[in-house]
């Protein structure tokens, strides 16, 4: 086992006491260190068992399963859970402590003194966008689902575990709130580099969140373990394929990011500009629409021509809905803004809301041209040397992609 | 780590106005009590008494079998919190949960007994007095805090239970962090019907020599005082209701906050 192995499943079975077949059986599998890896599966699938194993919350029955070198069962269960951090769908905050007490909880059993996990609270909830001097005294339930789902996250954070397992942690959100999650959890991801183990039923979650995907079957058995660019392009078998569902090709717009592709500059306006200026400066861009912003520079509307009465004294309330995406979004998701916006662009914006590009459907069309090919480049040699291709390959494929996150960070300041 | 420190922070972050709503919500009880009691005041004042109703009715005496009557009621609601929490709890611990059915028949077998039988089944094997009257009067009420123990600690719901031993709490701190401040109002409910029916039954505990209101009852029946037998009455009944009401109050100044 080399340094770069996080977690390592040798051989797990688990059969539960009354029961002919095992509800996993024989998997093996291999974590690097800071990837995300997908179990993904109908379900019933043993996904979920599977993952409990590696915090023991369930006890395998045969095999050896090692967290960062150690045996798991050669370790007290407790403490073993205070270093993987443990996230559910149910969320599971305690509804009778406050945030605070909430996300402090396991800092607070691994000694820390009040002062450092006071300070960590706050950081974490910085983290998460929710303003400590709101929400730390606040009790679950005076929160959104995805505000709890939120402190849920940082909660298994808090004592900064290098180790995360997660069980559909965001399944009970609605799909807005859930795509924001996602987003906000990648960003996250990308600072703090965990090694996570992820549990959806959910084929586009686990392609917009895996570095690798493991689509598994009946008993847990990997059917096919791969990042997400290999399994679009290349389903080992029917059933994967089956899985995967129709529309692959609009799928693999979940791999590309928004701040991967090249932005546009819309010609804005400020919300107190007249209709007349901003008439003027359609005329003498060329463009057929101005975004209007306001003071902090949050977008607001798409101005056209037809909207504009030079009879008012200012742009507020004029024009079509302009959609947002953030730079984490997907090229799905941005399109998908692309479609309901009125100027068929979508509008990128920071943390805060604030105006920073647009995207084109032109420029997604590029996109998807660049993708295709490398796809095509990529897959040439496979069917010269089959053989050999696979190991090299599947290393260099996550490599890849994360090249393709450092490169678009450095265009972001 | 105990339940004390949780408590004590929750108060600290509740709002301030939580003891309005407390005063509002209790302060009928306290009004009606008090009436009833004056108004059996002044009727038992405005009769002319004779030798045998002014032995049992003088403030002194009262004041007595109350007292009594207060401390063997008190006494066993104190030794059923203690007996039925922890056996509820131990009931709830995986190792031991299949042996909660039986238990909780053998504490119905107690409550089905009629009180009456139980006590004077005990005192021929015990002997009688105050301390049998106890025994029997825990067994008796036993069950509704056993039974809501157990009922307040299973209901709590599961993912919590899992989250907390997912995060790395030990199983005892999940039991004092997270199960038992969450069973706190329906444990409490529990034990608010067991001091009811202590405070009811201990006036059974006159007939094995215990004290208690249960003797002016008694004396008012067989000698046919009506002013006797109705203050008994009355008093039990104001004492059961006053205990309810407490129980009331601190179910709700101990109910953990953040639950509907």
């Amino acid at each position: 086992m080399t340094a770069d192995v996080m977690i390592e499943l040798q051989q797990v079975s688990k059969l539960y006491r009354g029961q002919k077949t095992p509800a996993v059986e024989d998997v093996s599998m291999t974590i690097r260190r800071g990837e995300i890896v997908v179990l993904v599966g109908p379900s019933g699938c043993g996904k979920t068992t599977t993952m409990k194993m590696i915090n023991r919350l369930i006890e395998p029955s045969s095999g050896r399963i090692m967290v960062d070198g150690s045996d798991v069962t050669s370790l007290n269960p407790t403490e073993l859970r205070r270093r993987i951090g443990y996230v559910i769908q149910q969320v599971g905050l305690f509804p009778h402590m406050s945030v605070a007490t909430n996300v402090g909880l396991v800092p607070k059993m691994l000694g820390w003194d009040r002062k450092r996990i006071d300070a960590r609270v706050d950081e974490l909830l910085h983290l998460v966008g929710l303003e400590p001097g709101q929400y730390r005294h606040r009790l679950p339930r005076q929160l959104s689902g995805g505000q709890q789902q939120r402190v849920g996250v940082v909660r298994a954070l808090a004592a900064d575990p290098p180790v995360m397992l997660m069980d559909e942690p965001f399944g009970a959100t609605d799909p807005l709130t859930r795509d924001r999650l996602q987003n906000e959890f990648l960003r996250l991801q990308e600072k703090l580099q965990k090694t996570i183990v992820f549990v959806t039923h959910d084929f586009d979650e686990a392609i917009k969140m895996g570095s690798r995907i493991a689509v598994l079957g009946d008993r847990s058995s990997i059917r096919q373990f791969d990042t997400p660019e290999r399994l679009l392009s290349n389903p080992v078998d029917k059933t994967v394929a089956q899985f995967i569902g129709a529309g692959a090709s609009l799928k693999q717009l979940n791999l590309r990011r928004v701040d991967a592709v090249d932005w546009d500059e819309a010609e804005l306006v400020r919300l107190d500009d007249s209709p007349t200026s901003a008439l003027r400066r359609l005329d003498e861009t060329g463009e057929w629409a101005v975004l209007s912003v306001d003071s902090e520079r949050r977008p607001v509307h798409w101005i056209t021509a037809r909207d504009l009465d030079p009879h008012q004294d200012n742009l507020r309330g004029i024009g079509g809905p302009a959609t947002v995406v953030e730079p984490r979004a997907t090229l799905h998701d941005a399109l998908d803004a692309m479609l309901s916006s009125s100027s068929g662009a979508a509008v990128v914006v920071d943390d805060a809301g604030r105006y920073r590009g647009t995207v084109t459907i032109d420029r997604l069309m590029r996109a998807i041209g660049e993708m295709r090919e490398t796809e095509r480049r990529r897959d040439q040699p496979v069917s010269e040397a089959p053989e050999t291709a696979d190991g090299p390959r599947a290393d260099a494929v996550p490599g890849q992609r994360r090249g393709a996150r450092s490169a678009a960070d450095r265009q972001t300041p | 780590m105990s339940v004390g420190t949780v408590g004590s922070g929750q108060l600290a972050d509740a709002p301030p106005s939580r003891w309005r709503p407390l005063l509002r919500r209790h302060a009928t009880m306290p009004l009606v009590l008090a009436a009833a009691l004056l108004a059996t005041y002044l009727w038992v004042g405005s009769l002319a008494l004779d030798d045998i109703e002014r032995r049992s009715l003088n403030a002194g005496h009262l004041f007595r079998v109350t007292g009594q009557h207060v401390s063997i009621s008190a006494m066993t609601a104190l030794l059923v919190v203690v007996i039925a929490v922890s056996a509820g709890v131990l009931l709830t611990r995986p190792a031991l949960r299949w042996l909660a059915p039986f238990v909780t028949a053998l504490a119905n077998i107690g409550q089905a007994t009629p009180a009456i039988g139980l006590l004077v089944l005990l005192s021929i094997w015990l002997g009688i007095g105050a301390g049998t009257a106890l025994i029997g009067l825990v067994a008796y009420a036993v069950l509704p805090v056993l039974r809501n123990t157990i009922a307040g600690i299973n209901q709590v719901d599961r993912h919590l239970i899992e989250a907390g031993r997912g995060i790395g709490m030990s199983p005892l701190a999940v039991l004092l962090r997270v199960e038992l401040p969450l069973a706190v109002p329906v444990i409490f409910a529990g034990v608010r019907t067991a001091l009811v029916l202590a405070v009811g039954v201990a006036t059974l505990a006159t007939f094995i020599d215990a004290g208690g209101l249960g003797g002016l009852i008694v004396t008012g029946i067989k000698l046919q005082r009506d002013p006797v037998l109705i203050t008994g009455a009355v008093l039990t009944a104001a004492l059961a209701l006053t205990l309810d009401w407490l129980g009331g109050v601190i179910a709700d100044v101990l109910r953990p906050p953040g639950l509907d």
